[in-house]
C-alpha cells in the first residue's frame, strides 16, 4: 500500500493507490471484457447449434467443401502467435526491450498472416460463388440446367432417363468438379425435401453462419494486430518497462481468447463429418 | 418476533462543518477541451445527464404524438406510418438512450468512486470512450429517426425488420448496437471499480445498497449486452445482405430471433429498475433516519434478481411458438423473480416503522416509487401467470405493466436521485415548493395516463394500433388527458433545477444529512474527491446513532425545524472496540 | 360483441368461449391477491408517514437492523401466493394449446394484412383485414370466421409473411401466427354473435386494420354453411370454394348483371333489361301466353340455354340465345346453384362497393382533416 512498489513516474496512474493495485485492475477488467466477448460469440454459436441439429445433413454437406487446408495451417499459425504473445510477455518482464518488440512483431506477423489465408480463402470461396443468396442460386442452377437438359434429350431420343450412377458419375463441362455440381448430383431425380436430399437454402443457411462467423472472428484478429501493433510503439518509445509489463500482459489475454474462440469456430465448421456415404 | 436492535455505542461531539472550497471540480479547468477530454468521473456523469435529458425529451416528443394519435378511433393526427415510427421511436429513445444509461451512467459514474472513497473510476479514459460510444451510436439513431424513421417496434422482429419494412432501419439498428458497447464499458468500469478500488475499511458487508444494486445492474450489463449485440448484428447482416439465419425461406427461424433477443432484453429491463431500487435504499434511510431494514436480504435480492433474471426470458413469448415444456419452466422461473423484488418493497416500508420522516422532494418521488413499483410488479404477475397471459400478451395490458415499472418505478427513482444528489453535483439547491409540486404532478400524471390502460388491455385492446374500436375511445382520451398531465410535470424540473444553477442558494457538504462517504466531501467535490484517505468504521445508514460512515457525527437533518442544536443526536464514535450488535429475544 | 357502443366498458369483458370462462375466474383470483399486497403496502406506508412523520424536538429513531423471521415470512409467503398463481395459470395454458383431439380442422393464414380462412371442405372466407391491400375479388368477399355454437373447432394457422397474431378477447385465446411453420389453438365458443378478431403481433403500416370478425352461429346453421348453403360468414356473396361462388365467378365472366341488374339498382337511373333474379328461385314465374312456372332447377337451365322457350311476362324477348355454347354442363350447375343462392338484396351491381370491414377507416374524405393522407 506504501510507496514501496512505486515505479517510473508515469507508470502508476493518480487514481490507483500503487501498482500492484493497478495491475490487478487491468488484469480483472480485461477479464470482464473476456467474458463479454465469450457471450458475444456465445449468441452465434448457439444459433449454429440450433440449426446444425435441425439440419445435420446439409451442414456436413456445407462444411465438406470448404478449405479445410487452408483452416489447417491458419490453426497452426494462431497458436504458434498465442506462443509468441507470451513469450513477449516475458521479455517484457524481463525489461527486455529488443526481445519484446521481435516477438510481438512475430506475433503480428503470424497474426497477418492468419488474415493473408483468410483472405485467399473467401477470395477462393466468392470465386467458386460459395457465397448464400444470389450467387448461389444462379450456380447451383447451372449444373442442374445441365443435367436436365441432357436428361430431356435422351427422353427425346428414345431412350431412358439417366440412371443414378450415370448421375454421379457425370463429368460436367468445365475445369473441376464444384460445389453446386455436387449438389445438382446429390438432389438429381429426387423429390425436393425428401430423403437424401441436400436442400440448396439450408446449405445457405450453413453459409450464413460461415461467412458471419469467420468475419466476425475476422475483425477481432485485426483489432488484436491494432493492438499489438500499439504495443510495438509503446515499447519503442521506451513506454513499457519492467513495472508496466502489464500492458502486454493484458493485450495477450485478448489475444489468447480470441485464438481460443478460433479452435471452437473452427471444428464446428471444417470438420463436420456426415456418418459416411452421404 | 426477534428484532435486531444494535447497542448504541459511545460518541463524542461532531466535528465543525468544512468550509466549501471555491474551486471543485466544475472550476477547476475551463473551456471546450476540458470538457470533451475530460477523465474526471463528476464531469462525464454531467455529459451524460445533459445528453440523456435531450434524449428524453425527444422520446417524450415522440410519446406526445403517440398519444395525442389515440384521442380518435381512426387517427387524430398522424398516418398509420408516421405512428408507427412515433412508438418506435419512443420505445428505441427512451430504452436506449435515456433509461439504460440513466442512474447507471449518470449516478453510477459520478457516485460509485464518491461512495467507496476512491479517486475515480478505474478506467478514466475508458469511461470517457464509454461517453463518445454512446453519442457516435446516439447520432446512428438520430439519423435513422431522421432520413425516414424505424417503423418496426423497439423489438426489431424479422422477417418484418429484416425484409418487409421500408424504412430507415439500418442506421437505427446500427446506433442501438453501437449504445450496446457504451453500457458495456460503464458496467465494466463500476464492477472493477467496486471490486479493486474500496478505501480501506469499506467492506463489501458496508457498502451503500446504492452500490450494491449498481453491481448487480453492471453484471447483467456485462454479461446480457453482448447477446444482443450479436442478435442485432445478424439482424443488420440479414437486412444489408438479403439472407439471412431469421429467414424462413433457406431454413431459418424468425423465433430463434425472439430467444436471442429476449435473452438480453428482459435482464435488461433489470437494468432499468435495479439502479432506482439503490437509489430509494439512500433516500428511504436518509428521510427517515433509519437503518435499512434489512441490509442483507435488500443487498442479496438486487444479486438474486440479477442473476435469476437471466432464466426467464421466454415469459415474453408464451404465445410465440415456443414449446409447452419450456414455457411451463419459465414461468416457474417467472415467478421465483418476483420474490426478490416483494422482499425489497417490505423491507423499504418496515424501514420507515419508527422513523422521523420528513417529505422534502426526493423522499416524496421515493415514495411514489413505493406505490407505483409495487402497481408494476404485482401486474407483472399477471402476465407471468401463463393462463392469464395469453390474452394479456400483446395488449395495453403489457403496456401500462411496463411504464408502471420503468416510469413509475425506473424514472421516479431518477427524479428522487437528481433531487437527492443535485446540491452535491451542482453546489446548489433548488425550491423545496417546486420540486414537491412537481412530484405531486408527475405522480397524478402518471397515475391518469397508465391505469386506464389496464382496463383497455383487460378487454383485449392490442398495443401498437393507430386505429381501434369506438368502444375503446373513452379510455385513450383519459390516458392521453393524464398523460399532458405528466409532460407538465416533466417540464417543472426542468426549470426549477435549471434556475437553481443560476439563483439557488449554495449547498453546504451535506444538506441532507446523509451517512455516505459522499455527503463528507464539499459540495460540489474537488477534482481528485478526497483530500485525505477516508476510513469506514461503520456501515452504511447509521442514523440512529447519528453517525456519518467514517464514524463521525451528523450536522442537522433538515426540516428539524425548531430543533436545538445541543440536542442533536450527532456525535462522533470514539476509537475502540465497537459493542456488538444485540438481539432482542421476544 | 361488435355494436360500436361508445360507452363504459363492461367490468367484466365479454366472455364467448369456454376458454373465456377458465380464464376469468383465475384473472380475478390474482386480481384479488395483488390488490390486498397492494393495498396492504399503501396502508402501511400511509401509517408510517402519518404515525412516523418528523416531530418538532429531538430526533431520536431506533438502530432496528432486521429480523431474520420477517423477512422468512416475506419471502415464503409471497412465494407461496406466487406458486398458486402458477399452478393454476399451468391448468388453464394447458386446456388452451391443446385442442381436443376429434375437433375439427379449419386453416387460417395470415398476410399483410388480412386475414384468409379455409373450412375442411374448401370453402374460403376472407376474415377481413385491410380492403386496400386486396384483390377486388377478396374484397367483395369480406366476411367472418364463421364457428358453430358449443362445438370445438381446432384452428391451424400460418403466415406468408411476417409474424403476426390471431387474437380474440372474447374468447381469451391468442397466438403468434409464423412464417414456414404451422401453429394450431382451438375455440369452443359458448355465445352466437360476432367477436373482434385483432392482429396481435405488429407487422407493419397496417396492423391496426388487420382485423376481422368472428361469428358464431348455431350448429345447424353452421351445418348448412358447410354445405353452401346460406350466407352465415356475412359476405355478400356465396361462400368462395362454393358451387355458388364458382357460379357467380361465371355470371360475371358473362356479364349477366348488365341486364339482370339488382333491385338495389332500382332508382338509379339504371333501366333494367331483364327480369330481377334475386329470390326467383322456388316462385312462380308468369309466362307468356299466361302459364305460371315454378323456377326450379329444369326452368333455370332452358331459361340460360334456350331463352326463348318461356318469355316472362312483361318482358320482350332479348336474351341472346347462344350462352349455351359458352358454358359446360359443370358451369350450368354452378350457375343454377348461385341463382338459388340469390336472396333480395344480395346481388352485386356493376358498380356495387364491398362493405368494409370492423374498424376500417371510415369513408368520408370531406370531414377527414388529418394533415397527412391515409395510403
Amino acid at each position: 500500500m506504501s510507496a514501496s512498489t512505486h515505479g517510473h513516474g508515469t507508470v502508476l496512474k493518480h487514481h490507483f493507490d500503487n501498482l500492484e493495485q493497478q495491475h490487478s485492475a487491468e488484469r480483472l477488467g480485461m477479464w470482464f471484457f473476456l467474458v463479454t466477448e465469450v457471450l458475444f460469440f456465445t449468441g452465434m454459436f448457439v444459433a449454429y447449434t440450433v440449426y446444425r441439429n435441425w439440419y445435420p445433413g446439409e451442414f456436413a454437406f456445407a462444411s465438406s467443401h470448404l478449405l479445410w487446408w487452408v483452416a489447417a495451417i491458419n490453426t497452426g499459425l494462431l497458436i504458434t502467435s498465442s506462443l509468441t504473445m507470451t513469450l513477449a510477455i516475458r521479455s517484457a518482464q524481463l525489461g527486455d526491450k529488443a526481445g519484446l518488440i521481435r516477438r510481438l512483431l512475430l506475433t503480428f506477423a503470424l497474426g497477418a498472416g492468419f488474415m493473408g489465408f483468410k483472405a485467399f480463402e473467401y477470395a477462393t470461396d466468392y470465386h467458386e460463388k460459395f457465397v448464400p443468396g444470389e450467387m448461389f442460386r444462379t450456380e447451383y442452377a447451372r449444373p442442374l440446367a445441365e443435367l436436365t437438359a441432357d436428361d430431356a434429350k435422351r427422353k427425346f431420343e428414345g431412350r431412358p432417363a439417366l440412371t443414378r450412377t450415370e448421375v454421379e458419375s457425370y463429368q460436367f463441362k468445365g475445369e473441376y468438379e464444384h460445389w453446386s455440381q455436387d449438389l445438382a448430383k446429390r438432389n438429381y431425380g429426387r423429390e425436393p425435401a425428401t430423403e437424401g436430399t441436400v436442400s440448396p437454402e439450408r446449405v445457405q443457411l450453413f453459409l450464413c453462419f460461415y461467412y458471419i462467423m469467420t468475419g466476425i472472428h475476422g475483425v477481432h484478429i485485426i483489432v488484436g494486430l491494432g493492438c499489438i501493433l500499439w504495443l510495438v510503439f509503446e515499447a519503442y518509445r521506451g513506454a513499457i518497462p519492467r513495472e508496466a509489463y502489464s500492458k502486454v500482459e493484458v493485450i495477450s489475454l485478448y489475444w489468447h481468447l480470441v485464438d481460443m474462440i478460433w479452435l471452437f469456430l473452427m471444428p464446428l465448421l471444417y470438420l463436420i463429418r456426415s456418418g459416411g456415404g452421404q | 418476533m426477534s428484532i435486531v436492535i444494535g447497542d448504541t455505542p459511545r460518541t463524542a461531539p461532531p466535528p465543525p462543518e468544512p468550509e466549501t472550497p471555491r474551486r471543485n471540480y466544475l472550476n477547476e479547468t475551463s473551456g471546450f477541451w476540458s470538457w470533451a477530454l475530460t477523465v474526471d468521473h463528476k464531469r462525464i456523469g454531467i455529459l451524460y445527464l445533459v445528453s440523456i435529458t435531450a434524449f428524453f425529451l425527444v422520446g417524450g416528443i415522440a410519446a406526445g404524438l403517440v398519444r395525442a394519435n389515440l384521442l380518435t378511433p381512426n387517427g387524430a393526427i398522424l398516418t398509420e406510418d408516421q405512428y408507427n415510427k412515433a412508438f418506435t421511436a419512443h420505445g428505441v429513445v427512451m430504452l436506449f438512450l435515456f433509461l439504460i444509461p440513466s442512474i447507471p451512467a449518470v449516478f453510477g459514474n459520478f457516485l460509485v468512486p464518491l461512495m467507496i472513497g476512491a479517486k475515480d473510476l478505474a478506467f478514466p479514459r475508458l469511461n470517457l470512450a464509454s461517453w463518445y460510444v454512446f453519442m457516435i451510436g446516439a447520432a446512428f439513431m438520430v439519423w435513422g429517426l431522421l432520413s425516414g424513421g424505424i417503423d418496426t417496434g423497439w423489438t426489431l422482429y424479422p422477417p418484418y425488420s429484416s425484409r418487409y419494412s421500408h424504412a430507415s432501419v439500418a442506421p437505427g439498428v446500427f446506433g442501438v448496437f453501437i449504445t450496446g458497447f457504451s453500457s458495456i464499458m460503464t458496467g465494466l468500469n463500476i464492477m472493477v471499480t467496486v471490486h479493486k478500488m474500496r478505501a480501506p475499511g469499506m467492506t463489501w458487508g458496508r457498502l451503500p445498497l446504492f452500490i450494491w444494486a449498481m453491481y448487480a445492474t453492471s453484471f447483467i450489463q456485462l454479461l446480457g449486452t453482448p447477446v444482443v449485440a450479436i442478435t442485432l448484428l445478424l439482424l443488420l447482416v440479414e437486412r444489408l445482405a438479403g439472407v439471412g439465419i431469421f429467414d424462413p425461406s433457406i431454413g431459418g427461424d424468425p423465433v430463434l430471433y425472439q430467444h436471442l433477443f429476449w435473452f438480453y432484453s428482459h435482464p435488461a429491463v433489470y437494468i432499468m429498475i435495479v439502479p432506482g431500487m439503490g437509489v430509494v435504499s439512500e433516500v428511504l434511510t436518509c428521510f427517515s433516519r433509519k437503518n435499512i431494514f434489512g441490509y442483507k436480504a435488500v443487498a442479496w435480492s438486487s444479486v438474486g434478481i440479477a442473476v435469476v433474471g437471466f432464466l426467464v426470458w421466454a415469459h415474453h413469448m408464451f404465445v410465440a411458438g415456443i414449446s409447452y415444456y419450456s414455457a411451463l419452466l419459465f414461468s416457474f422461473l417467472t415467478m421465483l423473480v418476483a420474490v426478490p423484488s416483494a422482499i425489497k418493497v417490505f423491507n423499504w416500508v418496515a424501514t420507515l416503522y419508527r422513523g422521523s420522516i420528513t417529505f422534502q422532494a426526493p423522499m416524496m418521488f421515493t415514495l411514489a416509487f413505493l406505490v407505483l413499483f409495487t402497481v408494476g410488479g404485482v401486474t407483472g404477475m399477471f402476465l407471468a401467470t401463463m393462463g392469464t397471459d395469453i390474452h394479456l400478451h400483446d395488449t395495453y395490458f403489457v403496456v401500462a405493466h411496463f411504464h408502471f415499472v420503468m416510469v413509475g418505478g425506473m424514472v421516479l427513482a431518477y427524479l428522487a436521485g437528481i433531487h437527492f444528489w443535485w446540491p452535491k453535483m451542482t453546489g446548489r439547491m433548488y425550491s423545496d415548493f417546486w420540486s414537491k409540486t412537481s412530484a405531486t404532478v408527475i405522480f397524478v400524471g402518471f397515475f391518469f395516463t397508465f391505469v386506464p390502460q389496464f382496463v383497455l388491455g383487460y378487454h383485449g385492446m392490442p398495443r401498437r394500433y393507430p386505429n381501434y374500436p369506438e368502444e375503446f375511445q373513452v379510455y385513450n382520451v383519459l390516458s392521453t388527458a393524464g398523460a399532458s398531465i405528466l409532460g407538465v410535470g416533466y417540464l417543472m424540473p426542468a426549470v426549477y433545477l435549471t434556475l437553481s444553477l443560476f439563483f439557488g442558494p449554495k449547498a453546504s457538504a451535506n444538506p441532507w444529512s446523509a451517512t455516505g462517504l459522499e455527503w463528507q466531501v464539499p459540495s460540489p467535490p474537488t477534482v481528485f474527491n478526497f483530500e485525505y484517505l477516508p476510513i469506514t468504521v461503520c456501515g452504511p445508514y447509521e442514523y440512529a446513532i447519528g453517525v456519518d460512515q467514517m464514524g463521525r457525527g451528523l450536522p442537522e437533518p433538515p426540516g428539524a425545524g425548531d430543533d436545538n442544536p445541543a440536542t442533536r443526536v450527532g456525535a462522533t464514535l470514539l476509537p475502540g472496540p465497537q459493542p456488538k450488535e444485540t438481539e432482542v429475544v421476544g | 360483441m361488435l355494436d360500436g357502443n361508445r360507452g363504459p366498458l363492461p367490468a367484466i369483458a365479454e366472455r364467448a368461449s369456454v376458454m373465456a370462462d377458465l380464464f376469468e375466474p383465475l384473472f380475478w383470483y390474482i386480481t384479488a391477491w395483488t390488490t390486498a399486497g397492494f393495498l396492504l403496502v399503501c396502508a402501511l406506508l400511509t401509517w408510517c408517514c402519518i404515525a412516523y412523520r418528523r416531530k418538532p424536538g429531538r430526533i431520536s429513531t431506533p438502530r432496528i437492523l432486521g429480523s431474520h423471521r420477517l423477512e422468512l415470512f416475506w419471502t415464503v409467503t409471497p412465494l407461496l401466493v406466487f406458486l398458486t398463481f402458477y399452478a393454476w395459470g399451468v391448468y388453464v395454458y394447458d386446456k388452451a394449446v391443446h385442442p381436443p383431439a376429434d375437433a375439427p380442422e379449419v386453416y387460417v393464414i395470415g398476410k399483410q394484412w388480412m386475414w384468409k380462412a379455409q373450412y375442411p371442405n374448401g370453402q374460403r372466407v376472407i376474415i377481413g383485414g385491410n380492403p386496400k391491400n386486396m384483390t377486388e375479388e377478396d374484397r367483395q368477399n369480406i366476411g367472418a370466421l364463421v364457428l358453430p355454437l358449443n362445438r370445438p373447432v381446432k384452428v391451424t394457422f400460418i403466415s406468408e409473411d411476417v409474424i403476426h397474431d390471431f387474437g380474440v378477447p372474447a374468447f381469451r385465446q391468442k397466438i403468434d401466427v409464423i412464417p414456414g411453420r404451422y401453429v394450431s389453438t382451438w375455440y369452443q365458443p359458448t355465445k352466437l354473435g360476432e367477436f373482434h378478431v385483432f392482429c396481435d403481433q405488429y407487422c407493419g403500416a397496417w396492423h391496426s386494420l388487420m382485423v376481422g370478425k368472428i361469428k358464431v352461429v348455431p350448429a345447424a346453421e353452421f351445418d348448412a354453411f358447410l354445405e353452401g348453403k346460406g350466407g352465415a360468414q356475412g359476405s355478400p356473396n356465396p361462400v368462395d370454394g362454393s358451387l355458388a361462388h364458382k357460379g357467380l365467378q361465371h355470371f360475371q365472366r358473362l356479364e349477366c348483371n348488365t341486364c339482370h341488374i339488382p333491385n338495389a339498382a332500382i332508382g338509379t337511373g339504371r333501366h333494367a333489361r331483364a327480369p330481377n333474379l334475386e329470390g326467383l328461385y322456388g316462385r312462380d314465374v308468369p309466362i307468356k301466353g299466361g302459364i305460371t312456372i315454378r323456377a326450379d332447377d329444369q326452368y333455370l337451365r332452358d331459361a340460360i340455354v334456350n331463352p326463348g322457350k318461356h318469355i316472362v311476362e312483361g318482358w320482350e324477348r332479348a336474351m341472346p340465345g347462344n350462352y349455351g355454347t359458352q358454358v359446360s354442363e359443370e358451369d350450368l350447375n354452378a350457375l343454377i346453384a348461385y341463382i338459388k343462392w340469390l336472396r333480395p338484396g344480395t346481388q352485386l351491381g356493376p358498380n356495387n362497393n364491398s362493405v368494409a370491414p370492423y374498424g376500417a377507416p371510415r369513408q368520408t374524405p370531406e370531414t377527414n382533416k388529418s394533415p397527412g393522407g391515409k395510403q
